[in-house]
């Protein structure tokens, strides 16, 4: 019985432990595919558009709208309701949204390389 | 009898008065009521007749050609369909400022502009095209400089697509390998063919997205020129203002052979100030092109103004008047850590006030210009010319004086920065900012100086320290309302107004001529005592100059 209960407990820390790995920041950023993360940021706005449940299926967010550490807590709590279309964020797979969050990330007002600069 | 004579002489001058007042009036208000019937000023009648016919047109439409209909893989073969038509574009505009950025100065053995040996008082130089992080803004692609192909998309793309970026997608999306990531490249196929079928002249946003983000940012560089300017509103530019003109950027900034007409780098953007009426293939980038030189109304103290000051003196009261602008960079502060890592605050303007990697800025907004003598020709500090660090060094600064004919008073941007300079040279520094080795990466200002001037082939003691410095913008855009253009007495004041700063000129209202003071004196008081003498003349005598009856 505790031989079960420990091994389940290590499964769940291991599972907790890569679950944060892959969303917290290093040092490079967040790991995911930036670059991706921009077509399916904009994929996302698309369908919400098309949907009818926004104005424009133009981006009205931009990466260079905040800073890495804003970026780091809306990301790392899925606290989308300022992009809107939380119905749509819902439908993203977690692969999906660390994509986003690395190109949000990557482009953040104070990253080397801010978005309104691409 | 004398009693009756001294009342019936105080009657005369009474009516005599009211007489001559009301002739006063009545000439007034006639002035007053023409100019209501005839309000419209010649210069503002002059330039609608300039610019009445916007119309817009073209004798192809890109959107039927194939040949911009193609599922481009590089930036390249966009520009070679381009071409396929347009056979001589590509010369035109290897020769233009926009291509070479390099500019003739007063020196003539010196290269001046951004290729050449400028520098400036925010990213210091752009190391011969070597420094990476300008040439997001050259019109090649692949940041290569003048060894690249041109890019006619980075001024004539009339879409919403950044074709820059989305030419690097495509390559590295093909470079990965990763089917899903594959997938998204027709996407941005589709997005590219927006941009090469929807080409059409240079919109605001084409221009500004270099022109408003100068010197790293919006409206870091110049004050009268931010993103504001995309879409403002008439309050902001008369010209611009979407609700105003609607001007684009090429509506005054005309253009020959690619040329565009405005530049004032080093000399003047034009040669003289002409109207259309005195050259109708004259560019229309000066005020007086559409608006003459004497564009108020005819009985209107204004049109004696214009040999001095400029229009925009005037009608510029102030500049960054929606967006903040930065108006000074300390680079002494540049390359502080926090935990190891750079880090950046931001003011109460919501702009960066530090940044590890250019140091502390100042920002302001609403701000009144300073005020000085232009002839047009701009005085440039280059790499290559010795400095005095105990001055504040003038790495640009108007030309021009009261006694120099072309000058008039214009309104400038002063940005003042601290800079680093070579202390055994005294020269200033042109440090390399970007890539591996540049300060960007290793905070180290000895090495990337030493790096820059390596690649600028210009010499480097290995001793730096810095100073102070100061460059000087012409204020040209954000034409005010004339409702809200600057007072007589904003500068015709004793104290603190706006021309203080100005020498060569009688300013009434600011200068006091102790000549002109007593002359003035003189009159008054001799036209006073004539007169009392005459009154006392007359009540003496008791005569009116006619006999008694």
């Amino acid at each position: 019985m505790l031989k079960k209960s420990m091994s389940t407990f290590i499964v769940l820390v291991f599972t907790l432990v890569s679950i944060s790995m892959a969303f917290a920041a290093s040092a490079e950023g967040p790991g995911g595919n930036g670059r991706k993360g921009k077509y399916s940021y904009r994929k996302v706005c698309k369908a919400c558009f098309k949907a009818g449940d926004s104005e424009s299926a133009t981006p009205k967010i931009s990466p260079a709208d905040h800073t890495m550490e804003k970026w780091k807590t809306v990301f790392e709590n899925k606290n989308f309701k300022a992009f809107g279309c939380e119905s749509h964020w819902g439908k993203l797979s977690d692969k999906d949204i660390l994509d986003i969050y690395t190109y949000f990330y990557g482009h953040a007002s104070d990253s080397p390389t801010p978005a309104k600069c691409q | 009898m004398k009693q009756r004579y001294f009342e019936k002489c105080c009657t005369t001058i009474t009516y005599r008065m009211i007489f001559l007042l009301a002739t006063a009036l009545f000439l007034s208000f006639q002035s007053a009521f023409a100019s209501t019937l005839n309000n419209e000023a010649p210069g503002r009648k002059l330039a609608k007749q300039a610019v009445k016919d916007s119309v817009k047109w073209t004798t192809t439409d890109h959107s039927q050609h194939d040949i911009l209909k193609q599922n481009f893989i590089t930036g390249e073969e966009t520009t070679k369909a381009c071409l396929s038509c347009h056979s001589i574009a590509a010369d035109q505009f290897h020769k233009t400022i926009h291509w070479t950025w390099l500019a003739s100065g007063d020196k003539s053995d010196i290269e001046y502009g951004k290729a050449g040996y400028s520098v400036n008082t925010f990213c210091l130089s752009a190391n011969a095209m070597e420094d990476e992080g300008c040439m997001n803004c050259h019109p090649g692609w692949n940041k290569k400089g003048i060894k690249a192909e041109i890019n006619c998309l980075q001024c004539h793309n009339n879409s919403d697509c950044n074709v820059f970026t989305a030419f690097a997608d495509i390559k590295a999306f093909l470079e990965d390998g990763d089917p899903e990531t594959n997938e998204i490249i027709p996407d941005i196929q589709e997005e590219i063919k927006d941009a090469t079928t929807g080409v059409g002249l240079p919109t605001r946003a084409s221009c500004g997205s270099c022109h408003f983000y100068g010197g790293g940012g919006d409206g870091v560089k110049h004050g009268d020129l931010d993103s504001s300017l995309t879409k403002p509103s008439r309050e902001l530019d008369v010209h611009m203002g979407i609700d105003g003109e609607n001007f684009s950027c090429t509506r005054c900034h005309t253009t020959v052979d690619h040329n565009i007409a405005g530049r004032i780098y080093t000399n003047p953007a034009v040669s003289k100030r002409e109207s259309l009426l005195d050259d109708d293939m004259a560019p229309k980038i000066t005020c007086v092109s559409c608006h003459s030189s004497a564009p108020h109304k005819n009985d209107t103290k204004m049109n004696d103004h214009t040999d001095v000051v400029s229009c925009q003196a005037c009608h510029i009261p102030t500049y960054a008047r929606e967006l903040p602008t930065q108006m000074s960079w300390d680079w002494t502060t540049a390359g502080k850590l926090k935990d190891g890592k750079p880090y950046h605050e931001e003011g109460p303007l919501r702009r960066p006030i530090y940044k590890s990697i250019k140091g502390s800025f100042t920002w302001d907004k609403n701000v009144v210009p300073e005020y000085k003598w232009f002839n047009g020709s701009l005085k440039s500090i280059t790499v290559k010319d010795t400095i005095n660090p105990g001055q504040v060094v003038k790495v640009s600064c108007p030309v021009g004086a009261e006694s120099d004919l072309p000058s008039l008073i214009y309104p400038f941007k002063i940005h003042r920065g601290i800079q680093p300079y070579d202390k055994i040279n005294k020269t200033l520094a042109a440090p390399m900012l970007s890539g591996k080795n540049g300060f960007w990466t290793t905070f180290d200002m000895n090495d990337a100086i030493k790096l820059g001037h390596e690649v600028l082939g210009i010499p480097y003691s290995g001793e730096f320290d810095y100073v102070e410095t100061a460059y000087a913008f012409p204020i040209t855009h954000m034409v005010a309302p004339k409702e809200n253009v600057v007072q007589c007495i904003e500068c015709h004041t004793r104290e603190g107004g706006r021309m203080a700063a100005i020498s060569g000129v009688f300013i009434p209202g600011r200068d006091i001529s102790s000549m002109i003071n007593n002359i003035g004196m003189l009159v008054i008081f001799g036209t006073l005592g004539v007169i009392i003498l005459h009154a006392i003349g007359r009540i003496i005598t008791g005569k009116n100059g006619r006999k008694e009856a």
